[in-house]
């Protein structure tokens, strides 16, 4: 009986601080999100296969992920949602701050690469298992159209596609 | 061609909610149904159960073949605590197709307990504290009170249907937290309905001792000797104790026994039977 | 930047390259690589799980595993002669607790410059 106690009182105390970090972090990066997707708006982004040929452009592999975990209170209210069916609301802001935060990440280092576009841009979001609670990566990935110099590359000295050590740029990005 | 990136209006992947309002609605209606179908699975699953007849349990029982106690090991235990028995049934009404069978388990548990087929299980652990034979008999007539009334073909049945029930709903949440939490409201519920068999299985026994022994003297003792057993009384609140166990509570059980012996004229007073003498030996 | 020994190869999610022309398609090309964390890191994570917000711990595990996949599938278009490796896709699944695979694949291809083009 003790042990009941004991297993409602935590879940109570989880449920209220996964509410007010929850809602704080989701407030915060909301904010956030808004500035650079104003500040990188210059930037546009494509869905398209075909690309402009007014000039000439280098092409670019960008990518730019992220891991979001829900938080308990979250986690919990979707799960009475699963009970009834219906539209898993907790769930659907958690997604759309990771793609944007996926997007954004993508773009900055599209503009780290002095890119004009980005094109053909694709997801991939995949439900991560760490345990008890829902955690997901969204990956957004296109190719960085980054405009040569007047004089036009040539394949041997076009720099091969991609910047490998995301893990540097990573670091610049804004905490959620 | 020309390449813009307009933004469109925000929010509209995201659904407008009140989360802390949509989870108590969620919360209170899920609490609300998980209750209903328990009550109504109980109730309904103890009913059918106890429309099987009682020849039934003694063939499942059979067939099972389950091996209970040390009967084989301790042959006079075994031949007192069923001579209890039959003494303890001749005062209690009950129909001619019932059979008992007591079970002498030399465990160091402090419990005892009846089950399908009118078995009923004695451990050592509950037969040493023993301070006489009407207390002792107390325990006996309360045993057979639960195979009487069918409790535990009832609980069988009624815990069947609400466990399957509970383990199908709940698993459909998807949430470890949200599904173990609507599961323990579930077995909660099921816990008032095994305390509301305690209660009848008392007073079914009381009233026994009185025909046995022309007093009830003894009787409560048993209540007692539980809460000893339990050790020092937890700090919570007695009322959530209460709603949070499968049996009432020791006190309550005892204030149950002196109410009724004052409804009925009964005397709580009377001369104790000693406990046969070797009985220590025969543990 | 990606340094391998030889040529630097180019990948892109694209097709069609503006100015450049496909000489040969050599075939399919595939990376992948399955990688999980360490104790420390899955505790860290179901920490913040209550709290929610990023798991910077797996975004890392991830995009590590996502250059490594890439660098695997760069390294099968080199040994079959390619110099650029088109419409690439990424794929990811979540095979155990802490553990996920990624899988990239594309067109590895001989690419030239289309005549003309930069004069």
């Amino acid at each position: 009986m003790n042990s009941v106690l004991i297993q409602a009182g935590l879940a109570v105390g989880l449920l209220i601080l996964g509410y007010l970090f929850g809602t704080i972090a989701e407030k915060r990066h909301y904010k956030k999100i808004r500035q650079r997707e104003a500040s990188s708006a210059h930037l546009p982004v494509i869905a398209s296969r075909y690309p402009p040929e007014d000039r000439i452009y280098e092409q670019r592999l960008v990518r730019g992920e992220v891991v979001i975990s829900s938080d308990y209170f979250k986690g919990f209210l979707a799960g009475l949602v699963n009970f009834f069916g219906g539209r898993v609301t907790p769930f659907e802001s958690l997604l759309d701050r990771a793609r944007r935060e996926a997007i954004l990440r993508m773009k900055e280092r599209a503009s780290e690469q002095g890119a004009a576009y980005v094109f053909n841009i694709k997801f991939d979001t995949t439900r991560i298992a760490t345990g008890r609670l829902a955690a997901m990566e969204v990956l957004a990935y296109g190719t960085a159209m980054v405009p040569s110099a007047e004089t036009g590359p040539t394949l041997d000295d076009a720099v091969g596609g991609m910047l490998l050590n995301n893990s540097d740029a990573m670091t610049t990005n804004t905490q959620i | 061609m020309q390449y813009e990136n307009r933004q469109p209006t925000d929010g509209i992947n995201v659904t407008k909610t009140r989360p802390l309002v949509q989870f108590v609605q969620l919360g209170v209606a899920a609490a609300v149904l998980i209750v209903l179908l328990v009550v109504v699975l109980q109730v309904s699953g103890g009913w059918v159960a106890k429309r099987v007849p009682f020849s039934f349990e003694l063939r499942v029982m059979q067939e099972l073949d389950v091996d209970f106690g040390h009967n084989s090991e301790h042959p006079q235990m075994a031949a007192y605590l069923n001579e209890l028995a039959q003494k303890v049934s001749l005062n209690m009404e009950l129909p001619d197709t019932f059979e008992f069978t007591v079970h002498y388990n030399n465990q160091d548990v402090f419990n005892a307990f009846a089950t399908i087929g009118g078995n009923l299980m004695f451990y050592k652990g509950l037969l040493e504290d023993m301070p006489n034979e009407n207390t002792l008999a107390m325990v006996m007539a309360h045993e057979i009170a639960h195979v009487v009334h069918r409790d535990p073909v009832a609980s069988l049945g009624g815990g069947v249907a609400s466990t399957l029930a509970l383990l199908a709903l709940t698993g459909s949440t998807g949430s470890n937290m949200a599904g173990s939490v609507l599961s323990n409201a579930g077995t909660v519920t099921s816990m008032q309905f095994t305390r509301g068999m305690e209660q009848s299985a008392d007073e079914t026994a009381v009233a026994a001792m009185y025909n046995v022994y022309g007093h009830l003297n003894g009787a409560a003792q048993l209540f007692k000797l539980f809460s000893d057993a339990r050790g020092p009384e937890s700090q919570g609140s007695k009322l959530l104790e209460g709603f949070l166990s499968t049996h009432p509570l020791d006190e309550n059980r005892v204030l149950a026994v002196q109410e009724r012996a004052g409804l009925e004229g009964w005397s709580l007073e009377g001369e104790l039977t000693a406990l046969p003498e070797g009985f220590a030996s025969w543990l | 930047m990606h340094t391998t020994e030889g040529s630097i190869l180019l990948i892109s999610n694209l097709e069609f390259l503006p100015g450049r022309t496909v000489n040969k398609h050599l075939g399919l090309v595939q990376g992948s690589s399955v990688r999980s964390k360490h104790v420390g890191r899955d505790i860290a994570a179901s920490f913040k799980n209550f709290f929610g917000g990023e798991l910077k711990g797996y975004t890392e595990l991830l995009a590590d595993s996502r250059d490594e996949a890439t660098e695997r599938m760069l390294e099968q278009a080199k040994s079959i002669g390619a110099n650029a490796v088109l419409n690439i896709r990424y794929s990811t699944s979540s095979i155990a607790a802490g553990a996920a695979e990624i899988f990239v694949y594309g067109t590895a291809v001989e690419l030239v410059d289309q005549p003309g083009t930069h004069e």
